[in-house]
């Protein structure tokens, strides 16, 4: 057939017909702008790393479901932020966001970090999912924007106090003394000056608390210091890599207490830790965010967390749940104006997570069913030991005879 | 006054009066916090700028200012409930004190070069290890200031009120580098920076005016302490005392250019532009943005030795746009 120009025009206007029928017909809602902000360089990079992928895990499972039913199937689109681990670079990148249009930020791992982000996105009114940050301040300056899932340090060094002194007085009270070693940030020294004002409450003596500085590379002074004090338990309050030193240190210096138990310890319940250091860590016992392992569900997270290469650290665990939780809250706001979705937020009953929280209930801005676990490194695993309703092992306490 | 300190004063001013134009034509919040952050920097680099451009005193602990004043504000309101924009002076003369304490204790005793770097180094740290161990600054927990929007708790609502209050510091802070280019003590500094003994001969009083400066200094990066209270609301002792901001504030005054009225000022705008490019352009693997930020910044110092202002001026001079090298006005 002869192709003449009229010819060609009506194939042409058939085929671009055909071709955008079914983004006419069907077309695909757009999509909902998330702010992923961590601090993905600088000195937290890790576990801002860590944080990210955890989101960015949650969102490929909200997208693979089909995205926002309510929304009519529209999908997660992540914008990422950077905050160089410095709070100005994080309030910084939230004016970004706000300029990209996302819906809510989920963030920021660190608390200094969180304490500038939430304010610059409250100008916004952006909701902000907390997923790390646990200084009670963060909550506290009645913000109305932010909304924190897991629970703060007050409430997890008060557990995790109370948890150990459950484990002494059922095995019969064989731990009376202990050295707090403590990093020297907010973290740490918080952490630390908590657990030095109850632990004598409850009729334990702590016979020294030690700070070190971030990073300390090397840890024989402080491993003798303890060895000099020999106190029954040793509780670290460390990041990463200074936590796994102190423990290398202790048992090259012969430090054996009964047990070394750590409350929001760095490196207490961390896959990547006793895979790496068995005989090092063994026995640790840690009160931290964790899984419920009695939900199935966990199990299956965990397995396409570390399908992709990624250790499933409570890092990961924390951004993965705080992002499933925003997907519930944009489903049931059925918009992603940033009203609709402070109102779900607030509004928010969601138990469909994995954490042993139950239904999610906010006040001022705070999960109040948030609580941790406490966990210890068993058989090469971290193993849920105590509360007992989410126990998968009886824990091994003390660990040694001392 | 001469007619080059005529020409960089007009010159001065007719930036800043650009610069407080600027906002009326930026309707994008991000990019009127990124010139905030970008004059913030550039105010502590004009800091550095008046001890280690001018006199030649390389500071590698010049946080130690930042933190006074950062501490001064935070402590003074949530332990006394003094107003912040009371805390300001209090900082400034708290930063100038400091620098004049330290000073004191190693111009006295002939401290320069890489000996002086280390020992500013050194007082760095041993405030922040006392920001760490003292409860009054909150020890490692840090200070928080109570949130309470309004101007005159120094919290604007507005975006601009922040950026006319750094604006502010940056236009005191190239005044002082304008007025160390064109005055006597301005003159006996770069003496001392240029050879201290031949300063010395010629009558000059190298303590006292390296003590001057080093003041001077303490007290304007003191501001820039209390200005990022007052935007971020916390504070803790690596985040004021820590080594970032003592490499942030040198790093923009050496890549703009030292000893410069505009050096600082351009080293930070361009230092912020290349970090947010790189960001943008690899942000999906931060890392490679850091090192392609890493190759710049170590091109920019190798190719260009006296700074950005330096290689502007010497193109210029190629182009034949000036005949002479005449500093940087």
């Amino acid at each position: 057939m002869k192709q003449t120009r009229r010819i060609f025009i009506k194939h042409t206007a058939a085929a671009a017909g055909a071709m955008g029928f079914p983004l006419i017909g069907g077309a695909q809602p757009a999509p909902i702008k998330i702010g992923v902000l961590h601090p993905v360089t600088g000195a937290l990079a890790f576990p801002g790393q860590q944080c990210r992928e955890g989101t960015m895990l949650a969102i490929e499972e909200i997208n693979a479901r089909g995205g926002i039913k309510s929304m009519g199937g529209a999908k997660i689109q992540p914008v990422l932020g950077d905050a160089q681990s410095q709070p100005q670079v994080g309030a910084a990148e939230v004016e970004k966001m706000n300029e990209q249009g996302v819906t809510a930020i989920v963030g920021a791992y660190a608390s200094a970090i969180c304490l500038a982000h939430t304010q610059a996105a409250a100008k916004y009114n952006i909701p902000c999912i907390i997923d790390q940050g646990v200084a009670e301040q963060i909550v506290q300056r009645g913000l109305k924007n932010v909304f924190r899932f897991g629970p703060g340090y007050e409430k997890v060094v008060r557990a995790g106090i109370n948890y150990l002194h459950i484990m002494n007085t059922v095995a019969g009270r064989p731990i009376r003394s202990a050295v707090l070693v403590h990093e020297e940030s907010l973290f740490g020294t918080g952490t630390a000056q908590q657990i030095a004002r109850d632990l004598p409450a409850m009729g334990y003596e702590v016979l020294e608390t030690i700070k070190h500085a971030n990073p300390t590379r090397d840890f024989n002074n402080i491993a003798l210091r303890i060895k000099s004090r020999n106190p029954d338990v040793v509780i670290p309050s460390s990041y990463l890599n200074e936590y796994v030193l102190l423990l290398k240190t202790l048992k090259q210096q012969g430090v054996a207490p009964k047990a070394i138990y750590s409350i929001f310890g760095g490196g207490g319940s961390n896959p990547k830790v006793i895979k790496e250091n068995p005989g090092d860590v063994d026995l640790v016992l840690d009160c931290n965010h964790w899984y419920n392992p009695k939900n199935p569900k966990s199990r299956e997270v965990r397995a396409r967390a570390e399908k992709k290469g990624l250790f499933f650290t409570h890092e990961v665990l924390m951004a993965y749940t705080v992002t499933m939780m925003l997907g519930d809250a944009l489903e049931r706001a059925k918009s992603s104006r940033r009203e609709a979705v402070l109102d779900a937020l607030q509004a928010s009953t969601w138990s469909d997570h994995i954490m042993p929280y139950g239904p999610t209930k906010f006040v001022n801005g705070q999960n109040e069913g948030a609580q941790p676990l406490v966990t210890q490194y068993l058989k090469g695993d971290v193993k849920v030991v105590l509360p007992n309703n989410f126990a998968e092992a009886e824990a091994v306490f003390p660990a040694r005879k001392g | 006054m001469t007619p080059s300190a005529v020409r960089s004063l007009l010159f001065i001013v007719a930036f800043l009066a650009a610069m407080a134009l600027l906002p009326a034509f930026i309707r994008s919040e991000f990019w009127l916090t990124f010139l905030i952050l970008a004059l913030y920097t550039a105010s502590l680099g004009q800091a550095w700028n008046v001890l280690g451009g001018f006199g030649g005193q390389y500071s590698f602990g010049h946080a130690m200012f930042f933190g006074v004043g950062a501490y001064a504000a935070a402590v003074l309101q949530v332990r006394f409930g003094i107003n912040p924009w009371v805390t300001l002076g209090a900082a400034f003369v708290l930063g100038g004190a400091t620098g004049a304490m330290v000073g004191a204790l190693t111009f006295r005793y002939g401290l320069k070069g890489s000996y002086f770097a280390l020992v500013t180094l050194a007082f760095a740290e041993v405030f922040r290890v006392l920001a760490n161990t003292f409860e009054f600054t909150g020890a490692g927990v840090g200070m928080m200031i109570k949130l309470a929007p309004g101007a005159a708790n120094f919290q604007f609502v507005a975006k601009t009120g922040f950026y006319f209050t750094i604006l502010s510091i940056v236009a005191a802070g190239l005044m002082v580098a304008w007025w160390l280019k064109h005055s006597r003590f301005g003159a006996w500094l770069t003496a001392v920076r240029e050879n201290e003994d031949a300063a010395r001969a010629l009558g000059v009083d190298v303590f006292r005016v390296k003590l001057g400066a080093i003041t001077l200094s303490g007290a304007m990066m003191a501001t820039g302490g209390v200005f990022y209270v007052q935007m971020f609301q916390y504070i803790d002792p690596p985040l004021a005392f820590g080594a970032g901001i003592s490499v942030e504030a040198l790093l923009v005054a050496i890549v703009g250019g030292m000893g410069s009225i505009f050096g600082p000022l351009i080293g930070a705008f361009t230092l912020a532009l290349v970090n947010h490019t790189t960001t943008e352009l690899i942000g999906r693997a931060p890392a490679l943005s850091m090192a392609l930020y890493g190759l710049l910044l170590i091109v920019m110092v190798t190719f260009l030795p006296n700074g950005l202002i330096g290689g502007l001026a010497s193109l210029a001079r190629r182009l034949g746009l000036r005949q002479r090298s005449g500093g940087d006005e």
